[in-house]
This record gives structure tokens, sequence and C-alpha cells, in this order.
């Protein structure tokens, strides 16, 4: 199998209209800003694209729209998720036969079955498709299976297509014991930083990221992958840091037990002049004094000045 | 820094004379500095007057060639206090606490705790970071750091097992620009990938095996050399994965093929069986330890 290497992969939201149907005229928009920013890649879509609250043929259209909007330029990752693991193998299917370059499933959602149960779900996703798979570990504060040292060794064992793991439980731990005895089963298995921490992924032999946070903040986002690639850690930390305290305001805003971020990520996003409307229910949006609060964060933060406003 | 070993004789009895030998083994190998009694040392099954006899010996036998670190993390808060106290008495150079065990403090109790401790002594104080999932551990946030570098002057540092990007830097980030000097040390050797982002050091696990491994990891860390840095830390990950089952009687049976025999470990922990010794001596040998790490004392 040739080798896809995703590099800097962005990871678009989902625009609604006051009515939460799916905004397309601006999800296009969406595409193409990502396009024009520097994404090596899309993946799409995920939990910033609230995945978890779109249908079934919701997610197979979004999927067919991007593939005609983005048209071959850049390489679109689907993301095929579900608590059943045929649902989810039969989004992969339609993932590959709309075009995708690649898959990326989550262990199931909801349930917390044994590990076994766990590896045979990602298992017969992987193994559905002929495109390079990724499985996605899952951030602390989810609910639901997070993936284990092992878990990721069995499905490396019998998925021959499973290029590698993308990590946003963000586990030191997890990241070296992946790195260290996966790659003596896997010695191309890539690891992949699910979300803009990427020197601790990079120290440890990572490859690529999943930013969210380039929706706000590409040119950063870019900065601090270069210098991952090039290992330079050390000279990474500041910007490091800056993503960090980006991500730390967005987060933090509103009342999301979840702490997904999302309702700050899209009044972030609409303070920088694209807007794309609140998270569907039942991610509630941010009230006017959070709204206020984040928007005034934002406004302190002079490593921002250099981001593209507007579409 | 190394965290030795608690050594016991045959009866599970405290074996001073052995836990001299063994701090001055980490001294002499290269430790910047010794912390006892960590987990690893089987603080909790420790009695408190075992607790100080073992900081009396340690301070003895460093004789202020490194700074020692004392550990006084226990069940009841009165009882840290008073290790606290007589730390400070027999001349250790800091502490290292959490709030009391086994109790999912709020935010607010591991303030009142901390601040509790921090006043109580003059020594600098380290506090221990131990989130686990589904907030069982003891958790300091960036915000509870914040708010007790402010407080406290002799609070210097933390060691931090949440081994999470995110919290690390948060923590890393605001506690650097308030005390530059504030130390983030990491538990265990997961260190590459911290140290960019401002860890300064780690407890480790593996010095009483592989001191040489160890030192080469740092230096590598602070030579940017990066390559080297991922042989190391991965070969001390395997390390890790083989002694943190029933941690740290595996550690324990390994020190055995190191010549360096230290005794069972106390229950309700278990002891490393003939076959547990066995299979971590292949081990130590593919990994190339038994061949190239120092034997004996």
């Amino acid at each position: 199998m040739p080798t896809f290497k995703p590099g800097l992969v962005h990871t678009p939201v989902t625009p609604f209209k006051q009515d939460h149907n799916i905004d397309y005229d601006t999800y296009a928009k969406v595409l193409e800003f990502h396009i024009r920013n520097g994404a090596d890649a899309l993946a799409l879509p995920m939990p910033e694209g609230e995945d978890m609250s779109l249908t079934d043929p919701e997610l197979r259209k979004l999927l067919e729209f991007a593939m005609k909007q983005v048209k071959g330029r850049v390489p679109v990752i689907a993301h095929a998720s579900d608590a059943g693991t045929s649902i989810a193998v039969d989004r992969a299917l339609h993932a590959e036969a709309a075009g995708a370059a690649a898959i990326v499933s989550n262990p199931p959602y909801f349930w917390h079955p044994k590990a076994s149960m766990v590896v045979e779900h990602l298992v017969r996703i992987g193994t559905a498709v002929k495109l390079p798979f990724y499985i996605y570990n899952p951030p602390v504060e989810s609910v639901g299976t997070t993936l284990s040292t092992e878990i990721v060794l069995d499905v490396i064992k019998r998925v021959p297509n499973l290029a590698g793991v993308v990590d946003a439980s963000l586990d030191f731990v997890f990241m070296e014991e992946v790195m260290c005895n996966g790659r003596q089963l896997r010695p191309d298995l890539q690891l992949i930083a699910g979300g803009d921490f990427m020197v601790s992924s990079g120290a440890l032999g990572g490859t690529g990221a999943f930013s969210p946070l380039s929706a706000i903040a590409p040119r950063l986002a870019r900065s601090l992958f270069d210098l991952c690639r090039k290992n330079q850690f050390i000279e990474a930390r500041d910007t490091q840091e800056s993503i960090g305290t980006l991500n730390h305001a967005i987060k933090s805003a509103g009342e999301s037990g979840l702490r997904d971020g999302l309702a700050g990520l899209k009044a972030a996003l609409g303070s920088f002049g694209r807007e794309c409307g609140v998270p569907r229910p039942p991610v509630r949006g941010l009230g006017e004094v959070e709204r206020g609060r984040l928007l005034e964060d934002l406004a302190g933060m002079t490593f921002l000045k250099a981001e593209p406003r507007g579409w | 820094m190394q965290a030795p070993v608690t050594p016991l004789k045959d009866d599970f009895s405290f074996d001073g004379e052995g836990f001299a030998k063994m701090v001055d083994f980490h001294v002499r190998n290269g430790a910047p500095a010794i912390a006892w009694p960590h987990h690893k040392a089987e603080s909790l099954n420790l009695t408190i007057a075992e607790r100080k006899l073992g900081a009396e010996i340690a301070v003895k036998t460093v004789a202020k060639r490194v700074p020692v670190s004392i550990f006084v993390g226990t069940l009841s808060e009165e009882d840290s206090l008073d290790i606290a106290r007589h730390a400070q008495k027999i001349g250790a150079d800091m502490l290292l606490t959490i709030s009391p065990y086994c109790r999912r403090p709020s935010q607010e109790e591991i303030y009142d705790s901390i601040v509790r401790i921090g006043t109580h002594t003059e020594l600098p104080v380290l506090t221990y970071n131990s989130p686990w999932r589904n907030g069982e551990g003891v958790e300091f946030t960036s915000e509870l750091t914040k708010r007790l570098i402010d407080r406290l002057p002799n609070y210097i540092g933390m060691k931090d097992a949440s081994f999470h990007s995110e919290k690390f830097l948060e923590i890393s980030r605001v506690a650097l620009k308030m005390r530059p000097g504030f130390a983030i040390i990491q538990g265990v050797e997961h260190l590459l990938a911290a140290y960019p982002l401002g860890a300064c050091g780690s407890f480790s696990s593996s010095g009483a095996i592989a001191p040489n491994l160890c030192n080469k990891f740092y230096k590598s860390l602070v030579d940017r050399d990066w390559d080297t840095a991922r042989d190391c830390q991965f070969k001390i990950s395997r390390l890790w994965r083989l002694f943190k089952e029933q941690y740290p009687s595996s550690l324990k049976g390994a020190m055995i093929m190191m010549g360096r025999p230290v005794g069972p470990t106390r229950s309700p922990l278990p002891t490393a069986t003939k076959e547990r010794v066995e299979f971590l001596r292949t081990q130590l040998e593919e990994l190339n330890i038994l061949q190239t790490e120092p034997h004996g004392w």
C-alpha cells in the first residue's frame, strides 16, 4: 500500500442555519477557506464538525458535497464513527465509494464493551475498506470507550491497512507506548496529534496533526506544524503556548459538560468574520456575557493579529 | 531525580542498612537529587515511624551531596504535618506534598491542605499532581496552581503525573510566568513529550535498574538530540510496561538480577514470584540492560 501521509489536517466545522439545517453555502466557504489557508488535507466531520449531531443521510450528503467542492485539491479523510458497528461499517463503505482518501474511526460511541469487542468493532470497519485506516483515541473528557495500547496493537495485527493512530487523548504514556510497541509491529505506523498540541506528539515521532484551531488561526497552526516537522521542539514552545492560550479561552467559554469548545469555536469564528451559526442542540451557544468575555480574551491575544479575517 | 525503593528484610521489616546502600548507589550513579518515599517506595505501607527513620537515613547518607526531598503524603493530614516538621528538623531540602488520599477532594479542599502544609514549614514545597480518570485523583489545575503560587512563597514546583499535553501546558504557561524557576518534574520518565513544553526533569522509575540509560536520556534532551532521546524514551517505556503492574513488585524483582536485592514487597502488593523474576531477566537481557548497566552496589 503506498504510504498516505496526511500532514497538517484541518478539521472544518459544520455551519448551521438558524433553523438548525446544514448551511451548505457557508460550508462551501468554510472548505475554500481551509484549502486557501494551508490545509494539507481535510478530515470531516470530526467532533468540531459535530458528527454526532448529524443524521446518517446528512453525514453522507455532507461528505459528497465536500468531495465535489474540494475537487481533489487536497485529500479528504472521512470520519466514520458510530455506536453500532454495522452503521459505522456502512458509512465507511459509502465514504470509500464517494472518493475519500482515508477513513478515521473512533472506538464505539456510548458503549463500554470489553477490549476484545472494541478491537472487533475497529477491525470490521478497517477491513471493510481498502483505504488507509486511522483509529482515533478520543479526549479524556469524552464519554465512551478509549483506546488502550493493547487495543491498538491488536488492531495493527488484524488490519493490514491500519495507517496510524490519531491521538486526541493527549496522553504521554499512550503515545509513547503506541509508538514504541506499535512500530515494532508496523514500522511505518503514524502518530497523528488529534488536536493542536503538536509538540509532545512530534517529539515522540508523530508526523501529522488534526487541527481544529486552524479554523481561527491557520498561520499559527502552520508555523507550529512546520517547526515540529523540523524537530525544533524547544523553538516551538512559544507558538505552542499561544495555541494553548487560544485553546484554553475557547474551551473554557460556555457551559458544555464535555469542555468540547464547540460553542466557543463558533463564537470565535463569527468574530473573525466567518459566521457559521451556533452548534446544534443539545450543545448551547454562548450567552451574551460569555461571548463578550471570550471576545475580550481574543482581542488581548496579540499573536492573532496576523490571522485572516473574513472568508 | 532518583526515588529509591524501600529495601525490606525477608521478614518484611524495614532494612535500614540496605536503604543506606540504595541511596548511596543512586548518588554515586549520577542522581541530581534523592526523593523518598514515593509510591515506588511503598510509602503508604510504611509506618510513620519508619518514614521518619528512612528520612533520617536518607539525609545522613546523602550528606549534602545532592538535595533530598521528603514525600509527606499520607491518609491523615495530621501525619503529613508531623512528617513535614520532622523533615525540616533533620535537614531535608524540600517537601513533596499532596492532599490526603482517598477523599476525592474539591479544588478548595486541595488548596486548604497545601496551604496548611506550606505555611507549616519553611522548606520549599513541591505538590504532586495526580489526576485520574473519573475524578478520583488529586488534580492541580492551572487555576489552583496559580492561587497556590500567589499564596505560598515557598511553593517551588510540581511533580506532574497528568501526562497530558493540554493540562501540562496550561500549568507550565501559567506557573512559569508567575515564578520563572518553577520546577515541573515528571512522575516516572515520561519526559520526552513534556521536556519541550517546559518540564525540567523527572522522578525516575527505572534508575534503580538502568541509571546509565536514564542519564543518557536526560543528556540527549539537554543536547536536543531527539533521535537518541526517542530511542531512550522508548526503551524506558518498555521497562515501565514491565514494572507498572503491581508497582513496585516487578521492579524489586528485577533488582535481584542487577545484583541489588532489596527484598520482598509488603502486602497487599505481591512479591514477584521466581517465574516473574526469570521472565524479567529475559526481558532485561533483550533490552540490553543486563549487559550495559551497573551490577551490585
